[in-house]
């Protein structure tokens, strides 16, 4: 098959598999399995399909236009160190998935389990494969994702649940780091291809940005990885399936942070900063994490430990800028993968026959698991790297690094090889413990059930495992040799150092310190065993300080208690503070730039003064202070004194050449009177009181703030008019109007002329707008109730009409006359003062006087109008006189003059404007009328029908 | 005039005739109704795409109202992010249309047609070119809005609505002010025209039009819930019924178009850039501490809108043709994820009731039925049901848009963001703020979302399992469905919104095609 | 004049403004009616025309342009005018309401010290 097709078959099958997974039916288990064990098979099978392209050291590459916007291709890039850990991770998934049919119990919900796992690896072999960073950090993601959900597979459990939010936290935090991270790397290397950036290693090592970039990736890395001071979440993720972190923590997600150093050491390693930082955070989980697993007393614990302990040790090496370090880390990295994976599930056989997995209860275990028992030494022994054994062979290389190691600190290169053989002693001591502790001694006291050997293909993977650990261990050269070869040369091209995979190199310093370890943690357990016997939980010569409830803590106070209070003390849900803010970004937006442009006015000089208007505006001025003054406790009072201020602007629309202004504002006025006092009587009753000196005086201040605020907004706002006012009129687009209203409008009052043809359009949209609403009204009052209370002192229902105090009688003989002036305002519209708004609101108002006169039910039994099919009909009027247009090939509310010939008028000219504005008459009666209405309704309207 | 050149029109017309039509039909036709409903949602996607489609030349299409030359008569421009927001708010009202079929619409009086009027009047105000139309559609919108905020009442909705609504009354205000102030000083009120006339104004009066641009922007970013002046925006969000807020997700989109457009095509992109960046970084910041000091799922989600919104506006303040572009991607990306997150809240905390049911046909439908399940014994899961799994699912993915992570759309918008912003040499010390603020608002979403995940699909003690019409699952994956598309081919998009970045930062071809070569 | 005419529009919107920042909601519903009464004069000085006439034209006449008041501000001042009228209303109702669901006037829904 064709080497695309086999790319993308590499990467596509888990997650098609993964997408199967989740429609299997919740109890096929060994379907289940079956296909998970096909795909990782299938995906290992293509992988040795390409074994003679990789030996030869060629490069597998697959573009798919992604982002050509961008310049980001999705890349598949499969090169000799991405395929090694691609045979890796489909391997051993493999016979997770073996190992996980017998391990899962029935009960369990296996598609899920599956799904996720076939996704996370899916997302690995992304990860491994990627051609560029983005596509990189994106898989990246994934594997966190998918881990998270592994993790909490058993959620039902709060440890399962804590764990993975931590993991996910943990990690997700690390790959947005990272994910800044591959930005800056893809700006400095001008590509975020991978290949440019591994070619473009001296330019970023030399660059200002290389710090920042080097220090974000790490963040990714040594999170993802477990290292110091981040290698506390792996042990909580301890909590999962054993299945899972036989995966996660042995050959997948663990090792993408060693994968992505080793990856880019050959762009970022080679400066003191790389060393310091990796080193240094290697160095302390190196030992950490080996002394901390001593002291464990849950097996999965351990082992958690020491897989921290052990990545530290990839990750040292990797530090040591030094290419056989790398050969070192790499060969380590598949050794750790190989022990530590039969090493858990070795844990979870245990665990699953016994019922524990505190070494404490356990013990003696040899009786009844004779072959468990033994591989799991053999195991634990390559762990602890004992000669004959891989783990054996990538320790000497450490040991044999440690003494060559050359940093910017001889302290340090002095130190290393005594740190290197501390920690041989402590690795040994904990494996010793492992084997010892529970295989060994008295038959096991108290145990849930009794143990037995599993089943045989449960135990498969394991042997699998143990004999590759002892193949490679006794002929390193033969085994492993090529495929270590494919990956390091891949890596590191021509740096690739010579490196010989031999067992026995001679009675070398670094053979030595493996006897000086051996030995010495041998030692140290039997100095250890009465006080582990003891099974205490804290770790001696260590302050009793977890990481985790650090950040457990530091978690909650942080993005809990302190975001509630930043959120309160920098926001609000109250509405005055809200309006402030509001009132004053207004208030800046619209005197800064003035203010700094040093604005004067206008050149034109004042106009006489009308005294009779400027008489009339003091008494606006004072109303509208009155107002103000008096609406907290007389409302009618304020109510009529708005009032007056609005009367006071009709005139000024009078006197200032805008009758159809002062019309509508008169009308308008009228009919929110009226709606103020339908709604007036619903409000509590407020009864003036003084002011206590102490309520005033903590008062003061707030309204002295707001006062201010006031004062400036009038101030502001009159400047800007006065302003504009001194200044002459631009060339505006008036002009036209003036000039086109009757040719080509059709009406003489250019004013209305603009509202139904030239500005058609907003005229649609403000009618709807006038529709919206009383739909709007209508639906919160229909079904709304008054409070008892506010009904307690009820005017009767007529009684509004003594608030207007006019007599009922003349109010119901205007309606026919009512009726009359609406149609000739109505007519006349487009030629003098008046329209089809000003007429809507004369007849709505007709109506409601109707039914303040007569009471609901009266005037209901009399005239029965539909609002909503006035509205309705009004705005379909007014869309299809609009669209008519059309039929003439017009664009939407093209207007057009109809002249007939009459017998008597004479000759009468019809604009379909007309029948636009019919449309905005019908559409105000309705929603005007609609909305009275229904707060007339109110009144009638009691409680309890 | 053959019909193509109609189209920028319908979609301004045809959900008026529909929303009217629907008020003249009685109130109890709700089946009638939801049938033409949905066929007019359906038109308009289907005249959304194809004005898609025409708008993406050099030239947007015009039209002329009334037949009244440009600077004169009321023109609509459809140029590409028009086009794009129009399809945008089509396919978010189709989504939410069937959601509420479930029973949102029986929940209120003329819910058709409060819609329609909303899709009205955002399809206007995106189309529009003339300032003071734009008041009226933006006015328009809000009343509807206003009636979907109070769409089923109850006290927690009127409170945050009177709230809502008072705040929306003063910024409408400030809007007029605005637009009259910038007729005073310059005389006209058609966008291209403004455009042209202002660079000629003498300096003085500059000012006064610099002042009355800065009072429209004040109330533009009302809308956008820019900090400080986004205070109302959770709580209303939070307060309104599913279908509403899902649309919602929409309209505080309409502030950033507006401020987008307006700035750059009358002031070029120039003043107050500062402004815009320092406004949109306090956004992002409050946004990201409110995501997580909110516990209420329906905070959460307002907040992540005003993360999304101090984005989108620090981002623009670059005034930088990729950047805009990718601004504008994560636009589309987040709407389309944080509406499907609003109509899935809904699903989530919806306690079993009575009324709704049909589970089983959800389940089978998605084939995730769990057959015979046995007692599950000590460390062993039990199993979610479909529909659990199927919201869940959901919510993951939700969650990751929201967070920015993959495989959803947010990572390549961020991607593509973060690229432009550190594209120049040397990088400057706001893009520095903008790469932290965003991997903060990534790690906020994470922490905030699992917190809520965990919590509600997870430490569950009895899980009632909500009872879900399928009906309303289907516009919530199709949502999420357009979102997967956006990542796996998030090349065509990403070209369209780039010619319409670009176009907005070179507006000679706007005015161009407005007033005709001069 | 002019000077008379800002001193007015100043008036109303500061007592508007005052009213706005007011814990009741009757108050803020009637500052809000004294603010787009300075907002309607303010659109309409916009136009200001020293002795403008009335914008009407006589059929066929030549129109000289400068003796008119601006009709624009005018159509716009209308437009204003019917949408803060709707709007108005709606503020009204929905106060009605929240009042009778909350039992109390206060903008937030509850007093300030409960």
């Amino acid at each position: 098959m064709s080497n695309e097709a086999l790319l993308i078959a590499l990467l596509g099958l888990p997650f098609a598999g993964s997408v199967a997974a989740g429609f299997f039916p919740a109890n096929a288990r060994n379907r289940e399995a079956w296909l998970a064990g096909a795909v990782a098979l299938a995906v290992q099978g293509l992988a040795w399909w390409v074994y003679p392209e990789m030996a030869h050291a060629q490069v597998l590459r697959l573009d798919l236009g992604w982002l050509p916007a961008l310049g980001l291709n999705f890349t598949i890039r499969l090169d000799g160190f991405a395929w090694m850990f691609s045979v890796l991770v489909s391997g051993i998934g493999f016979l997770v998935v073996l190992y996980a049919r017998y391990y899962m119990s029935p009960a369990d919900p296996v598609p899920r389990f599956f799904a996720f796992f076939l996704a996370f690896m899916g997302s690995m072999l992304g990860v491994v494969l990627s051609g560029n960073l983005i596509q990189l950090v994106f898989f990246w993601e994934l594997t966190g994702l998918f881990s998270f959900l592994l993790i909490g597979y058993w959620h039902h459990n709060a440890a399962a649940r804590d764990g993975a939010r931590m993991a996910l936290i943990i990690t997700s935090a690390g790959g947005l780091c990272l994910f800044a991270g591959a930005l800056l790397l893809g700006r400095i290397a001008g590509s975020y291809d991978l290949d440019v950036v591994l070619r473009s290693g001296d330019a970023i090592r030399s660059h200002a940005l290389y710090l920042p970039a080097l220090l974000l990736v790490l963040a990714g890395t040594l999170t993802k990885s477990a290292q110091f001071p981040f290698h506390f979440w792996l042990p909580q993720a301890m909590a999962a399936p054993t299945p899972v972190s036989a995966y996660l923590h042995s050959a997948a997600m663990v090792k993408l942070g060693v994968f992505l150093m080793a990856r880019l050491w050959p762009v970022l390693a080679g400066t003191d900063a790389w060393m310091w930082t990796v080193g240094m955070a290697g160095l302390v989980t190196l030992v950490l994490g080996a002394y901390l697993a001593i002291f464990q007393h849950d097996l999965k614990g351990l082992l958690a430990y020491s897989t921290v302990s052990h990545l530290g040790l990839i990750t040292v090496l990797l530090g040591l800028n030094t290419p056989l370090g790398v050969v070192a880390a790499v060969f380590h990295t598949l050794n750790h993968a190989t022990f530590k994976a039969s090493l858990f599930m070795a844990a979870g056989i245990i665990d699953h026959e016994t019922g524990t997995r505190d070494i404490r209860r356990l013990s003696g275990l040899y009786r009844y698991l004779p072959v468990t028992a033994t591989l799991a030494m053999v195991a634990a022994a390559a762990m602890a790297g004992v000669p004959l054994l891989n783990g054996f062979l990538s320790k000497e290389m450490f040991f044999a690094e440690s003494l060559e190691a050359e940093g910017p600190l001889r302290a340090i290169d002095r130190a290393l090889p005594f740190i290197a053989t501390a920690w041989g002693m402590f690795s040994v001591a904990y494996s010793v413990r492992f084997i010892h502790g529970v295989f060994f001694g008295p038959p096991p006291a108290g145990l849930p059930r009794i143990p037995q050997e599993p089943p045989r293909w449960m135990r498969f993977p394991i042997e699998f495992l143990v004999l590759a650990c002892l193949a490679v261990g006794a002929f390193p050269a033969l085994t492993i040799g090529p495929f270590l070869d494919i990956g390091v040369r891949s890596l590191l091209g021509a740096q690739a150092p010579s490196y010989s995979l031999a067992v026995w190199h001679g009675f070398t310093t670094p053979f030595v310190m493996s006897l000086v370890a051996l030995a010495g943690g041998v030692a140290l357990y039997a100095l250890l065993f009465r006080y582990l016997a003891r099974g205490e939980e804290r770790t001696p010569l260590l302050p009793a300080i977890d990481a985790r409830l650090i950040f457990d803590r530091v978690l909650l106070v942080v993005s809990w208690r302190w975001a509630r209070s930043v959120e309160t003390l920098f926001g609000t849900r109250r509405l005055q503070p809200q309006l402030r803010w509001l009132v004053l970004a207004a208030l800046v937006a619209g005197v800064w730039p003035v203010w700094r442009a040093g604005l004067d006015a206008g050149p034109l000089p004042w106009s006489p003064i009308d005294p009779g208007l400027a008489a009339a505006w003091a008494i606006g001025a004072v109303c509208a202070l009155g107002a103000a003054w008096q609406a907290k406790f007389h409302r009618f009072a304020a109510l009529m004194l708005a009032g007056g201020a609005g009367l006071v602007v009709c005139l000024t629309f009078m006197r200032m050449a805008a009758p159809d202004l002062a019309l509508t504002q008169l009308l308008v006025e009228i009919v929110t009177t009226v709606l103020l006092l339908l709604g007036l009587r619903w409000l509590p009753k407020r009864i003036p009181f003084a002011w206590t000196s102490a309520g005033a005086r903590a008062a003061l201040p707030r309204r002295l703030r707001d006062l201010a605020l006031a004062g400036g907004c009038g101030l502001g706002v009159a400047a800007l008019a006065y302003a504009v006012m001194t200044r002459p009129l631009p060339e505006t687009i008036s002009s036209y109007f003036m000039q086109n209203a009757w040719p080509r409008g059709g009406g003489t009052n250019v004013v209305n002329v603009i509202i139904v043809d030239f500005r058609g359009f907003d005229t649609l949209g403000e009618i709807s707008v006038l529709a919206v609403v009383s739909i709007a009204v209508y639906a919160l009052l229909r079904r709304f109730r008054p409070a008892r209370e506010s009904l307690e002192t009820p005017p009767r229902p007529q009684d509004a009409d003594d608030d207007l105090l006019v007599p009922a009688v003349i109010m119901r003989l205007m309606f026919p006359m009512a009726g009359m002036l609406a149609g000739y305002l109505l007519l006349r519209g487009h030629n003098l003062p008046g329209g089809g708004f000003a007429a809507g609101l004369v007849l709505a108002l007709a109506v409601i006087l109707q039914y303040m006169a007569g009471g609901t039910r009266w005037a209901e039994e009399r005239l029965a109008i539909r609002p909503s099919r006035w509205m309705g009909a009004g705005l379909l009027l007014a869309g299809a006189t609009g669209a008519g247009a059309w039929a003439f090939a017009h664009p939407f509310l093209t207007s057009h003059t109809a002249h007939l010939q009459l017998p008597v008028l004479g000759e009468l000219h019809l604009p379909s404007a007309l029948l636009f504005d019919l449309g905005i008459f019908s559409l105000v009666v309705g929603a005007t009328g609609l909305i009275l209405i229904v707060l007339a309704h109110q009144s009638v309207r009691h409680p309890w029908n | 005039m053959n019909w193509s050149e109609h189209l920028p029109i319908v979609p301004v017309v045809l959900p008026l005739a529909a929303g009217a039509l629907m008020l003249v039909l009685d109130e109890r036709r709700s089946t009638l109704k939801a049938a033409i409903s949905i066929a007019t949602l359906l038109l308009l996607l289907v005249a959304a795409l194809a004005l898609l489609r025409l708008a993406d030349s050099p030239t947007a299409p015009v039209y002329a109202l009334g037949d009244w030359p440009a600077p004169f008569g009321i023109v609509l421009v459809a140029d590409r992010l028009a086009a794009a927001m129009v399809l945008l708010a089509a396919v978010l009202g189709l989504a939410a249309m069937v959601f509420s079929l479930a029973r949102w619409h029986r929940a209120g009086p003329r819910f058709h047609s409060l819609l329609q009027f909303l899709l009205m009047g955002l399809n206007g105000a995106f189309l529009t070119g003339d300032l003071f139309n734009l008041f009226v559609f933006f006015e328009l919108l809000l009343a509807a809005s206003y009636g979907l905020a109070l769409h089923g009442s109850g006290t927690a909705r009127v409170r945050s609505s009177l709230h809502y609504i008072v705040i929306n009354l003063g910024a409408s205000l400030l809007f007029l002010i605005g637009v009259s102030l910038i007729y005073g000083v310059a005389g006209t009120l058609n966008l291209a025209h403004l455009a042209q006339r202002i660079p000629q104004t003498a300096a003085v009066d500059r000012a006064l039009v610099e002042a009355g641009a800065a009072v429209l922007f004040i109330a533009f970013l009302v809308k956008a819930g820019m900090w400080p002046l986004g205070f109302w925006l959770p709580s209303t969000y939070a307060a309104a019924s599913a279908p509403a807020a899902a649309l919602f997700a929409i309209l505080s989109k309409v502030g950033f178009y507006a401020v987008l457009r307006i700035w750059l095509l009358l002031f070029g992109g120039g003043v107050g850039s500062e402004l815009l960046f320092y406004g949109g970084v306090a956004t992002l910041a409050f946004g990201i501490i409110g995501m997580l000091a909110s516990q209420e799922l329906g905070r959460l989600a307002g907040y992540s809108l005003l993360v999304s919104s101090g984005t989108l506006l620090a981002a623009i303040s670059r005034s930088d043709g990729a950047v805009t572009a990718a601004a504008l991607f994560y636009l589309v990306a987040s709407t389309l994820g944080i509406a499907a997150l609003f109509l899935l809240i809904e699903l989530v905390q919806r306690s079993r009731e009575p009324g709704a049911d049909v589970l089983a046909v959800t389940a089978e439908a998605f084939g995730l039925a769990d057959k015979d399940e046995e007692e599950p014994e000590e460390q062993s899961g039990t199993e979610i049901p479909a529909v659990m799994a199927l919201l869940g699912l959901s919510f993951v993915c939700c969650a990751l848009l929201v967070a920015g992570l993959p495989p959803l759309p947010g990572f390549v918008a961020k991607f593509g963001l973060l690229a432009a912003v550190l594209a120049p040499e040397p990088i400057s010390a706001r893009a520095w703020a903008l790469l932290a603020l965003l991997t903060l608002a990534g790690l906020a979403a994470v922490i905030a979302m699992g917190r809520a995940g965990v919590r509600i699909f997870w430490a569950a003690e009895e899980r009632s399992v909500p009872r879900v019409r399928l009906i309303e699952i289907t516009p919530i994956a199709g949502l999420l469905a357009l979102c997967f598309a956006l990542t796996l081919a998030p090349g065509p998009a990403m070209r369209y919104l780039q010619d319409a970045a670009l176009a907005l930062h070179a507006p000679q071809g706007y005015i161009e095609s407005v007033l005709g070569r001069p | 004049m002019e000077l008379i005419v800002a001193l007015l529009i100043g008036t109303l919107a500061g007592s508007g403004v005052w009213l706005l920042l007011r814990p009741r909601t009757f108050q803020v519903i009637v500052g809000l009616s004294l603010l787009s009464y300075a907002v309607n004069l303010f659109i309409f000085v916009m136009g200001w025309v020293r002795g403008g006439r009335p914008p009407f034209v006589e059929p066929g006449a030549v129109v000289d342009f400068a003796r008119f008041a601006d009709p624009l501000p005018q159509a716009l001042v209308l437009t204003a005018i019917v949408i803060s009228f709707a709007t108005t209303a709606l503020l009204l109702v929905v106060l009605v309401v929240a009042r009778g669901l909350t039992g109390t006037d206060h903008v937030d829904g509850q007093e300030p010290d409960a």
